[in-house]
Parts: C-alpha cells; sequence; structure tokens
C-alpha cells in the first residue's frame, strides 16, 4: 500500500482510518494495477536519458556521452522546426474538429433513425473505412483530387469552376484535404463510442418530453446532447492532449515535395533526421510528451472551472 | 420560443427532417461504400490490369489470383491461429482488467480518485520509446512469447477513461440499495454495474479486438526470429513487401506467368481481414444499437 | 455463465498455441538450421523447397530467410542488438556498422588467411578487402553484389539512363541522341505526330518521378551529363589525378542547364503536368499503359511493368524502353552512364553473427556457396530438370523452364538461390557459359521482343549498355562508389544533419524550380536555401574519405 501513499501525498488530509478500511479491498487492487502501470509504463521512461547523450547502442544508457541539451537545441534551432510545429499543431487541431463534430452529428442522426434495419445497416457501412489502411484511402483520395479526377470533374459540370484545379500542386489546398480524408475514413468509427452513450440515456427521459410536447429538435438539444456530454468532455480532454500526434502516414502519403512547408509533422520530422539517431527522436518524444501534458492540464484545469467532467 | 408538436402527429417539419436524414444517411454510405467497393474490385482484378489503376467498381479481367496468393502463402494458418487466439484471449482479459480498475476509480469517495486517474492519464502521452520497451520485454522474458501479445497492453488508460465516464453517468440508486443489503464492492461490480455497462463493454471489446486483429508490429519486433509466433497480420506485410521485391538482377524482358501485382494482393489482404471483423459486428451492434432499458430506477 | 464460457473458450485457444508451439517438427540432425535476415524485400521459400534440400544434402546447412523492411533498418537492427535476439546469418543493410560496433559480428580476418576459404578470399582483391575494414581493424562483411567472374557477360543495363519507347526511336529512323535538346525535341516531334496510342491513351512525351526517396529519377541527371559515374552522391573530379577533388554536382552550370531545360519542357507541355505530385504507384500505372514516351530512371525501378507489356501486347508494338546515355554538350566522349567495371559496395553485406554456434561451419558454408557445383545448383538449378546442355556444353533453357522460373508459386516451392550470400557474375569457371542464365546470349535474345531485336540490328548493339555509348572503362578508382559513405550518415553528426537538409531542400525545391514562371530567381532563391543546409560541411567529409581511399589504393 506504500506505493500508493506516495503517489498521492495530498491527499493525506482525506484519508482516515474507518474510510482506509472500508475501501480494503479497492486500495489492495488499485495497489496491483499501479505495480503493472509502473513496471510497464513507467519504467521504460528511463530512456528519456537518451535524449540528453550521445546514444550509441554499443555504449548503453550507461555508457553513452552526456551532452546535455543538444538534442533539444538541434530542434528549436532548426529553423523549419517551427513551421514544422505550426503544421503538427494546425492539422491537429482542424482534424480534431472535424472529426469529433462529424461523429457526434452522425451518431445524433442515426440514433433519430427508427427503421432498426436500416439503421444497423448505414451504421456497419460506416465504420468500414476505418479497416482500409492509409496508403488504400489516399490512393482514392489522390485519384478523386487529380486533375481529370472526380471533384473536378463535378465543380466544371456544376460550373464552379472554369478549369481544373490541381491541388497538389497548391499549398492551400492541403490541409483540408487532410481532414476530409480523415472524416471519410473515421467518422463512422469514431461515432461507435457514441452511439453506446447514447443507449445509455433513460428513454423515460424522451417519453416525458414528447409528453411536454418537445419537438425532435429539442429533445435533440435537452436530452441527447447532455446525455452524451460527460463522454465528449473526456473525449475531447484526451484527444487535444494528442493533437501534437497529427500523424505521418496520411501526411506522408499525400504530402510530396512542393507539399512540404505545409505537409511536414514532428512525426515526419523525427522520421527523417531521427533515423539511427536515437537521442533525436527521444528528444523529440520528450517535447511532444511535454506539450501534450500542458495542453490537458489546461483543459482538464477549463472544464473543472467550468464545473464539467474532467480527466483526473 | 418553439410552437408545441402534438405527439401523435408528425409535423411537417418532422417529415422533413426524416426525409433529409435518410437521404443524408443514404449519400453518406455511398461515400463511405466507395473505397470498401473499390478495394474489393482491385482484389478480383487481373494483377496486370491493377496495375493501370483503373479499376472503380467493378473488377476488370476476373481472377482470384491474389486470394490464392493470400490464403496460400506460408504462414497463413500459423498466423491465423496466433491472431485469434489472441484477439480472443486479449479481448476477455482487457475488458475484465480495465472494467475492474475504471470501476475503482468511479467510485465517488474513492480515496485515490484523482491520484489514479492522473497516473494512468500520463501512461497515454509519455513514452520511453522502442528501446527501453525492448530491452524491458527481454529483461521479463517475454520477448519471443506468445504473451507478450497479451501481457503489455493489458491495462490502457483510453479504454479505462471511457469506461469510467460511462459508469459515472449510471444512476447510484441501484449500487446504493446494494450497499445497504450489504453487498461488498466486487459483488457490486459484477453483478450491478457491468450488467448495465453492456454498450460500453462491447464497445471496448471491439476496440481491443480490432487493434489486436490489425497488429503486426510487435509480432516483428518480438518474435522475428520465431515462426510459430507470427501473426497474421505480419505474414501478410511481408507477403506485400515480398511483391515490391527489387530483384538485383530484374530480368528486363522474358514471359511471366505469374502476373499477381502488389495493388492487387494488398486489396485482397485487406478484404480478407476485414472479414472476421465485419461478422463480429453484428453481435456487439446490438449493445449498442438498441436502446437499453434502465428506466425504473428512482432517482 | 456466458463469460466463463468465453474464458474457457479463449484459453483452451491459446493452450493450442503452446502446443502448436511444442512440436515443432524435428529434421534430421545431421542438418544444420541457422536463420539469416536481409533488411531488403524478398520471397520467403516453402518449407522442403527442393533446391534447398538438396543445397543442405551438400553442405549440411539449411537456411531460413527472413526478409525485413516493414521498420527502418537502423532501429530494427536497434531492437536486435537491445534484445539480443539476432539470427545466425545477416545482411545488415545500413545498420552493418551498427552490428560490428556492438560487437555482434565475427571477425572475417582469420579465415580469410587460411586457403580452405580460397573462394571467399577471391571474392575481391587485397586492396578492396581493406576498403571493408573497420576502425577496430576487423573485417566483418563482405558484399555479394556486383562482382563479375572472368569476362563480363551481363547485357542488360540494370542502372540509370533517360529512356525512350523504341517505338520512337523506329519512327525518326534509329537516329543517334546525344543531348537534352535532342532527346526532348524528338519526344515532342514524335509526340505530336502521334498524340494518342492505338488504345486511344493520350502520350505524355515527358515524366519525372520525385516521391520520397525515388527523387533520384529528377535529382542526379547533371552528375551523369558531365560524364561522371554513379558516385551516388557527388561527383569525383580526376582533372589533378594525384588530387582527385570532390565536386557537388547540385550546383554546376550542368545542373543549372538541366533544371532550365525540364522548366522549358515544363512550360512548354511537353512535360507531364502531373509529374511533382504524383506517387510511385501512379509513375508505374502511366508507365504500364504506355502513354510515356520517356523518363530519366533507374531500370530495376520499372522493370515490373515489363509483364504488363507483355501481357497487353504492348511489346509487340514497341512500348520497350532503351536507354540512352545522354551528354551536356554535344560530341562529349565522357560518358559512364553504363559501369563496366565491378562496383563493390562496402557499406553493407553479408556477416556471420556471435550469436551463431559454430563460425567456422558458417565460413565453410559461405565458401561452399561459391562452388561452381552448388553455384550452379543456386542460379541454373537441377541439369536436366531447369536447364539442359547442348552438345558444345552450353547451358539453356526451353520456354517452358523459363517460365517455371518466373512463377512465384514453382519458385517457393523449386528454387532456392540465397540471394543475398555469396554469388558471381560474368563467365562461368568452364569459361564458356554465363554464372548467372539471365548473363547467357541465347537467354538474352530469346527473349527480346521483335521491335527490341530491329533497334539492336539497326544500330548494330548486342547489349542494352551499347545503347549508352559509355566509355569502356574497366577498372573504376579505388575510392567507388562515394555512396557507400554517404549512405549510412545520420543527424547523429553535423555533416550528416546537413547531408539530410540538402536532400530535404531538394525534395522542396526542385518540383518548384522545374514549374517555376520565372526560372532564374527561383532558380537563385533555391541556391540561397540549398546554402543555408551548409552543404559545405559535407562535402568536406566526403573529400576526407576520398582522401582516405585514395591513400589505401595507392
Amino acid at each position: 500500500m506504500s506505493t500508493i501513499e506516495k503517489n498521492a501525498p495530498t491527499l493525506k488530509s482525506k484519508l482516515n482510518k474507518a474510510e482506509i478500511k472500508r475501501q480494503s479491498v479497492l486500495l489492495i487492487i488499485a495497489g496491483l494495477y499501479v505495480i503493472y502501470g509502473i513496471i510497464f509504463y513507467y519504467l521504460p521512461l528511463f530512456g528519456w536519458i537518451m535524449a540528453f547523450q550521445n546514444y550509441k547502442l554499443k555504449d548503453g544508457f550507461f555508457g553513452s556521452e552526456f551532452v546535455g541539451l543538444k538534442w533539444f537545441k538541434f530542434l528549436f534551432e532548426d529553423k523549419t522546426f517551427i513551421r514544422i510545429l505550426r503544421n503538427t499543431l494546425a492539422m491537429g487541431v482542424i482534424n480534431l474538429v472535424a472529426t469529433t463534430v462529424t461523429a457526434i452529428g452522425f451518431a445524433i442522426l442515426l440514433s433519430e433513425v427508427r427503421n432498426m434495419m436500416g439503421k444497423k445497416i448505414v451504421q456497419t457501412i460506416s465504420y468500414l473505412p476505418h479497416f482500409l489502411s492509409w496508403i488504400v484511402v489516399t490512393s482514392i483520395v489522390r485519384d478523386a483530387f487529380s486533375l481529370k479526377g472526380m471533384i473536378n470533374e463535378l465543380l466544371l459540370n456544376l460550373k464552379l469552376i472554369k478549369e481544373p484545379i490541381s491541388y497538389f500542386m497548391h499549398t492551400k489546398y492541403f490541409w483540408p484535404i487532410v481532414a476530409i480524408s480523415n472524416v471519410w475514413k473515421e467518422t463512422g468509427w469514431n461515432a461507435i463510442i457514441y452511439l453506446a452513450t447514447i443507449t445509455a440515456i433513460d428513454p423515460s427521459l424522451y417519453e416525458a418530453a414528447a409528453m411536454d410536447g418537445a419537438g425532435r429538435w429539442q429533445k435533440i438539444k435537452n436530452i441527447t446532447l447532455p446525455g452524451i456530454r460527460s463522454t465528449i468532455i473526456i473525449l475531447l480532454i484526451m484527444n487535444i492532449g494528442n493533437v501534437i500526434n497529427a500523424g505521418f502516414e496520411v501526411q506522408y502519403l499525400l504530402g510530396l515535395g512542393v507539399l512540404k512547408p505545409v505537409s511536414e509533422t514532428i512525426d515526419i520530422y523525427v522520421l527523417n533526421y531521427g533515423m539511427a539517431n536515437f537521442s533525436l527522436g527521444t528528444a523529440a518524444g520528450i517535447f511532444k510528451t511535454f506539450v501534450s501534458m500542458v495542453l490537458i492540464f489546461l483543459f482538464n484545469f477549463i472544464a473543472k472551472k467550468a464545473g464539467e467532467e474532467r480527466l483526473f | 420560443m418553439f410552437k408545441k408538436l402534438t405527439k401523435s402527429k408528425m409535423s411537417g417539419w418532422d417529415w422533413a427532417f426524416v426525409i433529409c436524414n435518410t437521404i443524408f444517411l443514404v449519400l453518406f454510405c455511398v461515400v463511405t461504400l466507395y473505397p470498401v467497393l473499390n478495394t474489393l474490385a482491385y482484389s478480383f482484378t487481373d494483377g496486370q490490369e491493377a496495375i493501370l489503376r483503373n479499376v472503380h467498381l467493378l473488377p476488370k479481367k476476373f481472377t482470384t489470383s491474389a486470394y490464392s496468393k493470400v490464403f496460400g502463402m506460408q504462414g497463413f494458418r500459423r498466423g491465423l491461429i496466433v491472431t485469434v487466439s489472441r484477439t480472443f484471449l486479449a479481448s476477455v482479459l482487457s475488458l475484465a482488467a480495465n472494467a475492474l480498475l475504471a470501476f475503482i476509480i468511479s467510485r465517488k469517495n474513492f480515496i485515490f480518485k484523482r491520484g489514479l486517474s492522473l497516473f494512468w492519464v500520463i501512461t497515454m502521452y509519455a513514452n520511453g520509446g522502442l528501446i527501453p520497451s525492448v530491452i524491458l520485454m527481454t529483461k521479463l522474458h517475454l520477448t519471443g512469447t506468445f504473451w507478450v501479445y497479451i501481457i503489455p497492453g493489458l491495462v490502457s488508460a483510453f479504454n479505462i477513461l471511457v469506461l469510467r465516464t460511462y459508469m459515472s453517468s449510471l444512476p447510484d440508486s441501484y449500487e446504493e440499495s446494494a450497499q445497504l443489503d450489504g453487498a461488498g464492492h466486487l459483488t457490486i461490480f459484477a453483478r450491478i454495474i457491468s450488467p448495465l455497462c453492456k454498450p460500453v463493454y462491447a464497445t471496448v471489446f471491439l476496440f481491443v479486438a480490432v487493434f489486436h486483429w490489425n497488429s503486426w508490429f510487435d509480432a516483428m519486433i518480438y518474435n522475428r526470429l520465431k515462426p510459430q509466433n507470427t501473426t497474421l497480420q505480419y505474414e501478410l506485410q511481408k507477403l506485400l513487401s515480398s511483391l515490391t521485391q527489387l530483384n538485383p538482377s530484374a530480368d528486363s524482358s522474358g514471359k511471366v506467368t505469374d502476373m499477381t501485382t502488389e495493388i492487387q494482393v494488398r486489396a485482397a489482404a485487406t478484404i480478407a481481414t476485414m472479414l472476421p471483423i465485419i461478422c463480429l459486428y453484428p453481435f456487439l451492434q446490438r449493445y449498442f444499437v438498441t436502446g437499453l432499458t434502465i428506466g425504473g430506477v428512482k432517482e | 455463465m456466458k463469460s466463463k464460457k468465453i474464458i474457457a473458450l479463449a484459453l483452451a485457444c491459446t493452450l493450442s498455441v503452446g502446443a502448436f508451439a511444442g512440436c515443432a517438427k524435428k529434421k534430421s540432425d545431421s542438418v544444420t538450421d541457422w536463420t539469416m535476415i536481409a533488411f531488403m524485400a524478398g520471397k520467403e521459400l516453402n518449407e522442403g523447397n527442393e533446391i534447398q534440400e538438396e543445397l543442405a544434402k551438400k553442405t549440411g546447412v539449411r537456411i531460413k530467410e527472413t526478409w525485413n523492411t516493414s521498420q527502418d533498418v537502423a532501429s530494427a537492427v536497434g531492437t536486435m542488438i537491445a534484445s539480443n535476439d539476432l539470427p545466425d546469418l545477416i545482411d545488415g543493410g545500413n545498420g552493418s556498422k551498427m552490428l560490428a560496433e556492438a560487437g555482434m559480428l565475427v571477425a572475417w580476418d582469420d579465415y580469410l588467411k587460411k586457403d580452405e576459404f580460397k573462394n571467399l578470399k577471391e571474392m575481391f582483391s587485397d586492396k578492396q578487402w581493406e576498403l571493408f575494414r573497420q576502425a577496430d581493424g576487423h573485417i566483418y562483411w563482405a558484399n555479394v553484389f556486383g562482382k563479375t567472374y572472368g569476362e563480363p557477360k551481363s547485357r542488360g543495363h540494370n542502372d540509370e539512363a533517360f529512356w525512350v519507347q523504341v517505338r520512337v526511336l523506329e519512327w525518326a529512323g534509329y537516329p543517334v541522341i546525344e543531348t537534352l535538346d535532342e532527346y526532348f525535341d524528338l519526344l515532342d516531334k514524335y509526340a505530336k505526330a502521334n498524340p494518342v496510342n492505338a488504345d486511344g491513351v493520350e502520350v505524355v512525351p515527358y515524366t519525372a518521378l520525385c516521391e520520397g526517396w525515388r527523387y533520384f529519377c529528377i535529382e542526379n541527371a547533371p552528375e551523369f551529363l558531365d560524364g561522371y559515374p554513379n558516385d551516388g552522391s557527388v561527383i569525383v573530379n580526376l582533372d589533378d589525378p594525384e588530387h582527385p577533388k570532390i565536386e557537388d554536382y547540385n550546383v554546376t552550370p550542368t545542373a543549372k542547364m538541366y533544371f532550365k531545360k525540364l522548366n522549358e519542357v515544363y512550360n512548354a507541355g511537353i512535360m507531364d503536368p502531373e509529374f511533382a505530385t504524383m506517387d510511385y504507384d501512379t509513375y508505374i500505372a502511366k508507365l504500364a499503359s504506355g502513354a510515356v514516351l520517356g523518363m530519366c530512371d533507374q531500370n530495376w525501378d520499372f522493370a515490373q511493368i515489363n509483364n504488363t507489356f507483355i501481357d497487353k501486347g504492348y511489346d509487340k508494338l514497341g512500348y520497350n524502353y532503351v536507354p540512352l546515355g545522354l551528354v551536356a554538350e554535344k560530341g562529349q566522349t565522357k560518358n559512364q552512364w553504363h559501369a563496366y567495371a565491378d562496383v563493390p559496395n562496402v557499406s553493407s553485406g553479408i556477416a556471420v553473427t556471435t550469436k551463431c554456434n559454430d563460425a567456422d561451419k558458417a565460413f565453410k558454408f559461405l565458401n561452399q556457396m561459391l562452388d561452381q557445383e552448388i553455384h550452379d545448383l543456386r542460379f541454373w538449378g537441377i541439369k536436366d530438370v531447369d536447364y539442359l546442355v547442348d552438345e558444345n556444353g552450353m547451358y539453356y533453357r526451353t520456354p517452358e523452364m523459363r517460365a517455371n522460373w518466373q512463377n512465384d508459386a514453382f519458385r517457393a516451392k523449386h528454387v532456392c538461390n540465397y540471394s543475398y550470400l555469396p554469388q558471381w557474375g560474368g563467365t562461368h569457371r568452364d569459361g564458356k557459359n554465363a554464372m548467372k542464365p539471365e548473363d547467357q546470349e541465347t537467354e538474352f535474345f530469346a527473349t527480346l521482343s521483335e521491335p527490341l531485336k530491329k533497334a539492336f540490328d539497326a544500330y548494330h548493339y548486342t547489349s542494352y549498355g551499347d545503347f549508352l555509348r559509355s566509355e569502356h572503362i574497366t577498372e573504376l578508382g579505388f575510392w567507388y562508389p562515394m555512396y557507400s559513405h554517404s549512405n549510412d550518415m545520420n543527424s547523429t553528426t553535423e555533416y550528416g544533419a546537413a547531408w539530410l537538409k540538402m536532400g530535404d531542400c531538394k525534395h522542396e525545391w526542385l518540383p518548384k524550380v522545374v514549374t517555376s514562371k520565372d526560372f532564374e530567381s527561383d532558380w537563385a532563391a533555391y541556391m540561397a536555401a540549398y546554402a543555408e543546409c551548409k552543404p559545405e560541411l559535407f562535402l568536406e567529409e566526403m573529400q576526407k574519405e576520398l582522401d582516405r581511399r585514395f591513400e589505401l589504393g595507392k
């Protein structure tokens, strides 16, 4: 039990013998989980030492030369790093907003369908693209947005443009294309969790609202949304911590040469420069963890102030 | 404010909504179905046609050669057995482990509620990188075993938090009455909370199952030289990269009888691995499509 | 209880996995089973592969090859060292140095001294072996590719060139094309006269791939245009034979001329408007459709399209490509597009690891791989089954045998090359045949399509190399190729970081320069961005390495 106590010294004021005794089973089990977590998640963090070394495999963690903050300087002194950080955060935020809004919207619209069969079919279809690899999805996206592709054809037919646009030659189209690809691939999958939560809403609430003459929109606004509110907030906070991981596959596969100024993310940078340089890769990892934690604490704090469900 | 609607009849707005919603969802289906059908078409297309990337909804020069390549590969059977076992075992164990922890954290008056949550939240964003993990697994003698697939990922912060959020939103009344009856924590977890959590359990089960079904990186890292512990996805990965083989003495001309190409096999592999998950889905789906009746609880 | 049933079922599943693992097949004790990893794409053999069993009978060793391409080599090697989980044999690719430094490889030195291992020794000259020596004074690996025994026999050109569809040459009456101007002029004229293929596909006169590591298709032509061999990352200037000098081909006048020409043809609509944004699959699709008249590429990068051509009958229409060895100025004789000399890449090769329980036996096995009988078995197959011998002792194959050897399923159960173990090209030890079937004259001409044959006849050429009109230099400088040094550079060194940044800069700017509406100012901006990457750090290091190798070679 000592592990737990060390972990949360600030909570000591709450402790009293009777409460500990009452919760003893829970505390023992939680303690086992903490031990597990320390072994499998916290012990490997020892590897962070690499970020402050010229890590060489032959010398290991203890024999490698210490170089202080050299690798952090390498990152921050690189002129392109600010650009890369901007790309990462921008795409992270755009994708987060786009996929969250569409997933919630889709879940709500689907939950309004009364035909069971139709509901099941739509949902099954909607989450299928999740299983396609990015290489498959990007090749279709590339075709669709090519000079003679579907999108150009559609816009030409609708007389919205006069000449086909070469979307991948212009940097301004890149972020939207990445967002669209993400929405396309993940909306149905992301909606699963919201659908599951919607089912937990007490049906009597809807009945009561109907009695009061509430319309569809009122029911969505006053019952469904509040019902999934805590899930939305928890997922949102968790995902905000992940905006720094805007990914690399889709950007890597779609962002060739000319698009580099807008497509390169931290992960791609690490892929290019961290090859055989474990120290640099680790330094970038620490930086990402730092950004994530700052964001998490910030938004957790905001949620707390707003009296909402929070992460911890 | 809003007009009062009669509950027995659907208003014009309601009809408009239903129609628009239906049209929208149908369109949505068409758009999301396209890449899947496209992949399906490629998987049945002759390799030399596939290379021209001209296939849309229907295969050209129909052939099943890509599937015979996928199902006929050396490690297919072994990989399938391992993948099915790990998916099943890991999903069940992970769900149990995560649910129990989530239950503990969701107890309103649990002493370390906040500390324990933070402890797991940190694990989502901090990791030491590949090399330290490999060293750890080797020290724990997990490298080269089947258990390296199950044990390290057993508890995951994401799933705990999803489960916890759901559990906290359940009404307290059930639990309180059980407590009055003298039920212990674990009884409450097993008998009261868990049955109410079916939708979210199904969700987490699906997440874990899909993750394990698609895993190949751990097979490569920890069982590189142990073909008996290979996974299906790792075998497919190897099959795909073998098709892009850059033969050091590539023959520039000459009749080739084997016409399968990477694009075609990639499509077949995608379809082949999607199928079992699609089959699993309907069993889980009823838990999160059909509403759960938890009425009757006195608030 | 349902959940109990499920758990019981899962446990049963798992136990069955364990049981399976327990009863791994027992093989006869006389054969040693070893594992091998190469960080390259390759096809795994079926268990009980016929030639593999034959080789096992003769050598007492059976190798299980594993191909590893799903992870970058450095982290793969890193994890293998960290978990001490190594195969018995390994081709560590760019991770070879890491393996040696970590003490995971067995030194070759003692073996190379013994007569027993003379086949291995014979692979390189003493001087060449020195190039493989690492900083700690030992040799740990030997590269197995690009080595010629006796007379060269190869008729292919597996490397880089400006390619042109043979029908274009036929249409123009088989002219000799020397310069970029002539080349693009020819493509343009042909495309104007024949804008659409027989099956309605629109012709693309020229395209260039710029995706990822394959951007060499647009990037390194200036090096060749100036008549230098493929040193990869730099030019080695030999104007003063005593003091060879490293030069940067990215900033030469020829480089500017070449990109200006590309810019001109791009704006004239001769160059594919989608060149800058297509990925490899799209590129291959374009080539395979027969639409592209010309491009610059390495042959191995696009050779796969030949299958489609045969399948669609395009080979009979003259869509197959032949290489052209273009030069910067008309009449320039300095030309080394085609390498007639052997190119040992000293940065990687086959190695024996410390995990191997019997290193002596391993080296004996590697040595045996070069015995003529074993070598024939690996590359020609079993006599009378995979090849026939005529009355003059020449090896040949029937069309059926040829087809078999191109079939994956057949190969997996019958053929065993051990393609990353020591091997020879060139002439068979009998002095008549070729070491490998693809170099055998009869095999080569038997597989040429009609339009290709006509072109070979019209020019009086007997090999693809002839098309390139390269100087017949059979011995390259001892330093060659310099890319064996730049290949394993990484950001842990300043020059390595500079090298990576240069690559990044070119990826971004080359397409911009080519598609520019104002070439001069964009070129200047590119040069400024390039200078910021500090290429001088990289070039200094290359000069150092060149000097070192030059001294070794004296």
